[in-house]
């Protein structure tokens, strides 16, 4: 105990002792530097003192010092940035569309999935089914009087509300997928009680429309995306 | 004059960051559409008369006197 106190105090005496002297030591080291720089040019290393300055002198780069205003030569950084972040950001974007582009269908794919219908050969009045992406698809050549039939229904009266005009994009074509939305049977056409299809299955009734009337299916006979190219073709998909 | 440039420059794009983002997003857009437009066109013109928009005539011309 008596040990420890005593190297403890001579510890303490050390360190007082020694503060004094490396105190001295940096302020004249400061008081050297101070006074170097004050006296050399700003181009001179301010680590040297005057004595040893000849030996260590800096270069003057003046030459090199760019000559136009700061605020020029800060445009041109900030421009270089600026096109940087332009390259990348397009760069990212090609990069991730390549990507996306790459996971969607290819052109055969899409071809494949698309049926061209020749319309001259259906005459009015008559159905056909086409088979398109494995299922069956109802083409009606539809006459004025159905149109007009489809047309006096009172749409509020109908379990899946829906327009007839909402549902055809040329009046006389009625183009539908042939699939019963109750279970998936395929209707037969001009039968049943509304002179549209009528599902064998379970007995459901469609209208000329393809809107269910009567019968456990709870929707319209579904549309699919088809268009006209011209007047007397038709594209489904 | 170059002065009068810079600092106009800077106070219209730089000195707002968000300036500065929306004017590089914006010009990336930009720049996009025309680097697309010009290197196509270099394309079409490299490869002129082999591409099948250029020679699909002669082709859908004849079909359709297969047809006939």
């Amino acid at each position: 105990m008596s040990l420890s106190s005593a190297s403890s105090s001579l510890l303490r005496a050390c360190a007082r002792q020694q503060l004094p002297t490396s105190r001295a030591a940096i302020a004249s080291c400061q008081q050297r530097r101070g006074g170097a720089t004050a006296s050399k040019s700003s181009f001179d290393s301010p680590f040297t003192s005057a004595k040893e300055s000849s030996n260590y002198k800096v270069p003057d780069f003046s030459k090199y010092a760019s000559k136009k205003s700061p605020r020029s030569n800060q445009v041109f950084s900030y421009f270089m940035a600026g096109s940087l972040g332009l390259a990348s950001a397009v760069g990212a974007k090609a990069t991730v569309q390549d990507f996306l582009v790459n996971m969607s269908a290819s052109a055969d794919v899409l071809a494949q999935a698309k049926v061209e219908i020749g319309l001259g050969a259906i005459p009015e009045g008559k159905n056909v089914i086409i088979k398109w992406r494995g299922k069956p698809v109802f083409i009606r050549h539809r006459t004025q009087g159905e149109i007009d039939e489809a047309n006096q229904v009172d749409v509020t009266s109908l379990r899946d509300p829906e327009a007839d005009q909402d549902r055809v994009q040329k009046p006389e074509w009625l183009v539908m997928l042939g699939v019963c939305t109750h279970l998936g049977c395929v209707p037969i056409g001009e039968s049943g009680d509304f002179g549209g299809w009528f599902c064998p299955c379970h007995g459901s009734h469609y209208d000329i429309s393809g809107r269910i009337r009567k019968g456990p299916a709870p929707l319209n006979l579904e549309v699919p995306s088809y268009n006209f190219p011209d007047e007397d073709t038709l594209i489904i998909g | 004059m170059a002065g009068a440039i810079a600092s106009a420059l800077y106070q219209g794009l730089f000195r707002r960051n968000a300036v500065f983002l929306s004017t590089i997003f914006a010009s990336a857009f930009a720049f996009e559409i025309a680097y697309d437009t010009g290197s196509n066109k270099i394309w079409d013109t490299m490869n002129r008369g082999r591409q099948w928009k250029d020679v699909k005539h002669r082709y859908t011309v004849q079909e359709e006197e297969d047809d006939e």
